[in-house]
């Protein structure tokens, strides 16, 4: 298929369903479910076609560019690689799922699935453009959706955690505008110029921004993206936003919009200022493990079930964080353990996968045993293991997918990330393996509290039924991906891999040219 | 290819248990209750899996015809190679595969030549042609991949597989015993066969007993899982791969622990075993990453193209000892020197040094995942809990098989670990067995006195392989998992026929009510508990049961250690007397339970012998229990198990870091006293046991209220639990609340001052606006207002009035023109 | 002798102040529509006198005819305004068509 077909209806054809969707009669809800579940599964064979036709030895699948705004060299330009091609597979198949997962919803349908779609296509937008420009219009895009979604449909305190959400990733595009602007007017593009390609060669060549440049313009990026990992200190909307959205919004928060942080910045942060990710090479790798082990231990306390796996899900990124950024060098400039650091950069690629499979599963898990009982306290469940047997099953499955359970897929990118990071700091190698013991702890403790015991302990006992054909297929497709990634990682190692290897060695040439430009300075003063 | 064949074998005895756990978890959910299928499916498979390790045995033996029995005639040392030389080529020094150490010595040209040779079969040859056909008769290891994971750069992780003598005793054992308890399984889990089956022990809140369906398929899936992941252990051929199945055998065990979830205990107690396992697995995790950091792979032999050439080196191959057996050091900054001899073999990540500390730091990571698995001090607490599986769970899961991997694991990686890190395994398996035993002396409940006994035991393991007893301490591994599995499932019959009651103070006088049972108990009693009679001759030719072969070894083994080093000469006082105590708390569970007089009426009154499919089981364990270290360790069993001993193991280690670790021929000069002592305590222990248990005659209660003290520290289990509560589960909890409250308070407390701030802030801008800058606005607009007010009343709407004001405006105008141009 | 431009012009202007004056004070619509006709005819003799004296040509004649056009259609639009105002008041005062007072 053209590669600008391709790319471009995977982003607008589910803008083109919502607006389909305004023709339907308004009361026949059933109808537009089902429409807007064909136009979900129809973008997800669209990036499943996308998946076959990539080839990972080609580098970068580009489209055609077209004009959009010439005047300030804003195109519309679209490609996708083994970076955001994973990425793209799963917001296809997180937003069928979670499409799924939405029968549940009752109120407004109609609002409903045309925002859902039209998050769907900002998410989409964000992981196919290749123009800084454009990449900052759909993650707006898909902003706007997100905070409706959770503010419309949300629990009690929804319009709170709305705000909450919708302001924290606001100031992160902000900063995030202000570095794109940097790029813009000062670089030495000219014309100038928003093309991400175009810029990260340029940088690798050491002609982009100065270094002090750099590592401004990263802390700003660095800054917006941590915001969407979530990392340590800016973490505390992620908490909120989950426990209030609804299930199928649950999922796709946790399964694709926390991916758009870690995917930023091994797009955007690190090939543009490789010298301003190196300087804070160590800061990062120290915000992940602070992450991982607070993330654990924060967990560890909830008594809401959803906090709790939300509260995992700040743990899980933290190895993100830290794969990412194991990028050590000697004096010389020269980035030495090169084969480490592309471990971990993968590690943390197919961690992001692997909790987008765990944790969508787990806020799917929670989200089918709200809908009967309606509450959360995991001191007021028990027993499910006897009245939901199959659904405690799988559930179980996903939750070991989350704890790292060997052949499953959250272990591959946990251990693949730890491992690599001894050769970058010993110290912080240790205290992120110490995070395995915590997590084991909070998972079996939530499981245990939930799925085993004698008899349920809260409200609406007769409630809980066994789980209905829908939630088991839901729960059977994730397991089922859960292993085959668990199982076979090369799968995705295959397309991620020369990619990431790609990204990683125009990087360390980058940083090196900076880091010479800085040092002739430092002997011409 | 004999390599290939041998790793289909072990393959298809490796991976069919997954293909039953995949059919029977969900051919039993949507199946029959009542049906034994899932049961005769898993039974199926790990028999099949037996007959498959069993014939790949037999074909690796007959493929280097039975080379490594040879050493039976030369003892422990290589002086003696008569009978060798039978089969062997002329020669031949020594059939013993060296160790990589020796490496340097055979030309590079041969390996080239034989390539397909792995790791470490190498021999001293006085020519080419006789060392090819030698080798390629001799072959004892074979290595190679399975799988590849992920390759990154030079980094490669693969599955892998490591076959060789070791393995394959390991796999038969394990197949074996697993089919043995699966047997035993189908009678013991009959009750829950059944559409509801009534758990007496979980009480529901109205005070009835729980109601559920039968979950017979869901016990049997589980331990096809058990039986796939143990295997996967046994195979790997790297050491992540050992991690993943470790992790998966861990599972497994929470699982099987907390069959019953209804119950708290049980589930309380899977937790605890896990998470304490992933303790030990957090120093694993270490030792990996050490490993991977400095040596760039975590194969432990060599890996071959599709030629059978040599690509790579292995672990084994990279850490090299001189001719005492120690590390070499590099002459320019005191590190250990890595690498194989042929610098182009070495993985591309790998260093050439490496920091003393940190080879010690990645052995004692390893052995951290050992620790918890084996259920060693100080992680040893969760093995007694774990008793709240199924019987056959503890039979096979905690007993034989999983517990018993941690000494598998040190065995397997013995190459790697310095002298440092093998005392630390010496002080912790002696320290573990000296504890566990003293517990077992006044547990009452008949599995935790067996529970306490396999703690025991792997200490026991532990200390031989620490004390440089590598043939003795896995020599133990496989005559314990006999024994001990049998002692398992008696104590499963017992309390299968005495309806779930484990109490040994409510049994006693079982000996008539189940003879089959309390028979093939007594064998495993003395099996463990060493007892022997020795030869009219001399002692060499003492008759025995399987474990006086086994813990004599590792009792020479440390009696050998401690006269090379005296200052450690608790690790052999403690292990001697420890085997003392271990024939006292056995022979004690053996009277409590089965001989003397009944004590509770309703249990004996109700108890039965178990049938026959749990009673086969029996026999045949027992005869194995006894029999299967026939020979000691001039025996088949034993010369199997060190077939493919590491290469310095048999000459010991001469004194540095100021250790000597003992050789063959140093333990063989001390084994006949070794033995004699270790026998005097077994018989003097079981002469105490039969004096307050067997003859009734010394009032035990009164010895217990003398001693009330010391009995409630052992009771108390040394008050383990109640200390990691205090100095871990509750910090932990602790510092969980504090994150937690830290989120809530400051960092949300933070953003909702920000928020109130704004708020504050934008309110003084209401205020400007509203007065300021709507003031302007609105004065400009009040007055507009008020000028058109005034002028309104111009507008009379009289035409006529209009068209006077447009005449005075004329004239007006006219007025103005004329005097302006006037002007 | 033919007569001067000034003599134009004073005929033009008496017809003017005639108009305005009949416009100020008449209360009849139908009189003020006649003062509005003497105002444009003093209008139109003043343009076609300056069409004469002056080398405008034949422009100031044509811009009467076009005032004549535009007069005779204002005055059809006016009497059927007065006409209209007629029915609905019974009268064409003027001065009590004061609907539109400020």
């Amino acid at each position: 298929m053209n590669p600008f077909f391709l790319l471009s209806i995977l982003i607008f054809l589910p803008l083109l369903g919502a607006l389909i969707l305004l023709m339907f009669d308004e009361r026949n809800a059933e109808a537009m479910r089902f429409w807007s579940l064909a136009v979900t599964l129809m973008t997800f064979g669209f990036s499943i076609a996308l998946y076959f036709q990539y080839d990972p030895a080609q580098g970068m699948l580009t489209a055609e560019v077209k004009d959009w705004i010439p005047t300030w060299n804003v195109y519309y330009r679209l490609g996708v690689d083994g970076i955001s091609l994973p990425l793209v597979v799963l917001t296809g198949l997180v937003s069928s799922l979670a499409m799924v997962a939405s029968w549940s919803i009752t109120k407004h349908v109609r609002g409903y699935l045309i925002l859902f779609l039209m998050l769907e296509t900002g998410m989409m937008g964000v992981f196919l453009s290749l123009d800084f420009f454009l990449f900052y219009v759909f993650w707006e895009v898909m902003l706007l959706p997100m905070y409706f979604l959770i503010g419309v449909w949300g629990g009690p305190r929804k319009e709170y955690a709305a705000i909450k959400f919708f302001l924290y990733t606001l100031a992160g595009s902000v900063l995030m505008l202000v570095a794109m602007l940097m790029f813009y007017f000062y670089s030495g593009a000219k014309p100038e110029s928003f093309n991400l390609v175009a810029l990260a060669d340029m940088a690798s060549k050491g002609g982009l921004l100065s270094p002090n440049m750099q590592v401004t313009a990263f802390a700003l990026l660095f800054i917006g993206f941590a915001i969407k990992l979530p990392a340590f200190p800016v973490h505390t909307w992620l908490p909120d936003a989950h426990v209030e959205a609804p299930t199928p919004i649950s999922m796709i928060l946790a399964g694709v919009l926390l991916k758009m942080g870690g995917y930023g910045i091994i797009r955007i942060a690190f090939p543009l200022c490789p010298y301003g990710a190196q300087y804070f090479a160590y800061t990062m790798v120290a915000i992940g493990v602070i992450s991982i082990i607070y993330g654990a231990f924060a967990a560890l306390a909830q008594t809401d079930f959803k906090r709790l796996v939300a509260y995992s899900s700040v743990s899980h990124m933290g190895y993100v964080l830290l794969g990412l950024a194991i990028w050590k060098i000697n004096e010389a400039g020269d980035t030495i353990n090169s084969s480490y650091w592309q471990m971990g950069l993968n590690g943390a690629m197919f961690q992001m996968i692997a909790h987008g499979i765990s944790s969508t599963g787990m806020f799917f898990m929670v989200g089918v045993v709200y809908d009967r009982v309606h509450h959360r306290d995991l001191n007021k469940f028990g027993g499910l293991m006897g009245t939901m047997p199959l659904y405690s099953g799988l559930a179980a499955g996903l939750f070991f997918a989350g704890l790292g359970l060997p052949g499953l897929c959250g272990f591959i990118g946990e251990v693949f990330v730890v491992i690599s990071c001894w050769s970058f700091s010993p110290m912080l190698a240790i205290l992120a393996a110490s995070g395995v013991i915590l997590t084991a702890g909070y998972i079996l403790w939530a499981m245990q509290r939930v799925y085993l015991g004698a008899e349920y302990k809260g409200p609406h006992p007769e409630a809980l039924t066994p789980s209905n054909a829908r939630e088991n297929a839901v729960g059977f497709i994730l397991l089922a991906l859960a292993i085959v990634f668990g199982v076979a990682p090369a799968l995705l190692f295959n397309v991620m891999e020369p990619s990431v290897k790609a990204m990683a060695q125009a990087a360390e040439a980058g940083y090196k040219q900076s880091a010479s430009q800085l040092n002739e300075l430092q002997a011409q003063r | 290819m004999v390599g290939e064949t041998l790793r289909n074998l072990l393959m298809i005895a490796w991976l069919l248990p997954l293909c039953g756990f995949a059919i029977e978890i969900f051919g039993g959910f949507w199946g029959s209750r009542k049906s034994r299928l899932a049961a005769w499916i898993a039974v199926g498979c790990i028999a099949t899996g037996f007959v498959c390790s069993a014939s790949a045995l037999l074909i690796w033996g007959r493929q280097n015809e039975w080379v490594v029995l040879d050493k039976a005639g030369h003892g422990h040392d290589e002086a003696g190679h008569s009978e060798g030389e039978n089969h062997a080529a002329p020669g031949h020094e020594g059939t013993a595969p060296h160790a990589e150490e020796h490496k340097e010595e055979p030309a590079k040209a041969q390996e080239e030549k034989h390539g397909s040779v792995a790791g470490s079969g190498s021999y001293l040859l006085t020519s080419m042609e006789e060392a090819k056909a030698d080798q390629t008769a001799k072959q004892t290891v074979f290595s190679g991949t399975i799988y590849r994971l992920a390759t990154f750069g030079g980094l490669e992780l693969s599955l892998d597989y490591y076959i060789d003598s070791l393995t394959l005793v390991m796999f038969t054992m394990v197949t074996f015993i697993a089919t043995c308890i699966h047997l035993f399984a189908m009678g013991y889990m009959s009750e829950e066969l059944t559409e509801e089956y009534v758990d007496h022990h979980a009480h529901l809140r109205n005070g009835h007993h729980l109601h559920r369906p039968g979950r017979f398929y869901r016990f049997f899936a589980f331990l096809s899982l058990f039986c796939f992941s143990m295997l996967g252990l046994v195979i790997a051929g790297n050491i992540f791969q050992v991690f993943v199945f470790w992790e998966l055998v861990g599972i497994c065990s929470f699982l099987l622990i907390g069959f019953y979830t209804e119950r708290k205990s049980a589930s309380n107690a899977a937790n605890k075993a896990f998470i304490m396992n992933r303790v030990g697995d957090f120093g694993f995790l270490i030792g990996l990453m050490v490993i991977w950091t400095y040596f760039g792979t975590f194969r432990f032999g060599e890996s071959h193209n599709a030629e059978g050439q040599v690509t790579q080196a292995g672990l084994f191959q990279m850490l090299a000892r001189d001719e005492a057996g120690n590390v070499t050091k590099s002459a320019e900054n005191g590190e250990v020197v890595i690498g194989a001899a042929e610098a182009s073999l070495n993985p591309v990540n790998s260093r050439k040094t490496i920091p003393y500390f940190l080879l010690v730091v990645a052995g004692l990571g390893v052995f951290a995942g050992c620790i918890g698995k084996s259920a060693q001090f100080p992680l040893q607490t969760w093995l007694p809990d774990a008793m709240e599986g199924p019987t056959p769970v503890s039979a096979l899961v905690h007993s034989a098989t999983m517990v018993a991997a941690g000494v598998y694991l040190v065995g397997r990686f013995y190459p790697m670990f310095v002298q440092e890190v093998l005392l630390t395994i010496a002080y912790v398996g002696c320290i573990t067995l000296f504890v566990a035993a003293t517990i077992a002396v006044v547990a009452t409940d008949i599995k935790k006195v067996l529970a306490y006994s396999t703690i025991s035991q792997l200490g026991y393991m532990m200390l031989g392989l620490g004390v440089f007893g590598w043939g003795a301490g896995l020599f133990h591994l496989v005559t314990h998992a006999f024994f001990k599995s049998l002692m398992f499932l008696c104590s499963g019959s017992v309390i299968y026929g005495c309806h779930h009651e484990q109490e040994m103070p409510k049994m006693g006088g079982l000996w008539k009510k189940m003879p089959i049972t309390a028979f093939t108990m007594l064998i495993g009693v003395i099996a463990i508990s060493g007892l022997a009679i020795p030869g009219l001759i001399n002692l060499s030719t003492v008759f025995a049961f399987s474990g006086f072969f086994s813990k004599d070894a590792v009792v020479a083994t440390a009696l050998a250690f401690v006269k090379a080093n005296p200052a450690h000469f608790l690790l052999f006082i403690v292990p001697l007397i420890t085997a003392g105590i271990t024939a006292f708390y056995m022979f004690r569970l053996w009277f409590y339970t089965f001989a003397g007089k009944p004590r509770d009426m309703h249990v004996y009154d109700h108890c039965h012998e178990a049938p026959l499919i749990m009673t086969a089981p029996l026999m045949v364990l027992s005869v194995l229990a006894a029999f299967c270290a026939v020979g000691g360790e001039k025996g088949p069993l034993f010369l199997l198990i060190t077939g493919d001993q590491p290469g310095h193991v048999a000459h010991g280690i001469s004194a540095t870091n100021g250790l000597t670790l003992p050789g063959h021929d140093a333990i063989h000069s001390v084994h006949g006293q070794a033995g004699l002592l270790a026998l005097i305590a077994a018989v003097s222990g079981t002469a105490i046991a039969w004096l307050l248990y067997g003859t009734e005659k010394v009032n035990v209660a009164e010895i217990k209220r003398q001693l009330s003290g010391v009995h409630s520290f052992l009771a108390n289990k040394w008050h383990f639990d109640d200390l990691y509560d205090a100095i871990f589960m509750r910090p932990m909890h602790i510092a969980g609340k504090f994150c937690a409250w830290f989120d809530r308070t400051v960092f949300d407390g933070i953003l909702h001052s920000a928020a109130k701030i704004t708020v504050f802030v934008s309110q003084w801008d209401r205020k400007f606006d509203e007065t300021v800058v709507d003031g302007l606005v609105n004065l400009v607009g009040n007055s507009t207002w008020s000028v058109g007010n005034s002028l309104r009343t111009v507008q009379t709407g009289r035409l006529r009035q209009y068209v006077m004001f447009i005449v005075v405006g004329v004239v007006a105008l006219f007025a103005i023109l004329i005097t302006s141009f006037a002007g | 002798m033919s007569a001067s431009l000034n003599a134009y012009l004073l005929v033009g202007a008496v017809l003017f102040i005639c108009g305005v004056v009949c416009m100020a004070t008449k209360r009849n619509g139908i009189g003020v529509l006649m003062g509005v006709e003497l105002v444009l005819n003093g209008a139109n003799v003043n343009f076609v006198a300056f069409s004469k004296f002056t080398d405008l040509g034949l422009d100031g004649q044509i811009f009467s005819l076009f005032v004549i056009v535009l007069a005779a259609a204002e005055a059809a639009v006016a009497l059927a305004i007065a006409l209209n105002f007629y029915n609905n008041h019974l009268t064409i005062d003027v001065d009590r068509a004061n609907k539109l007072k400020g």
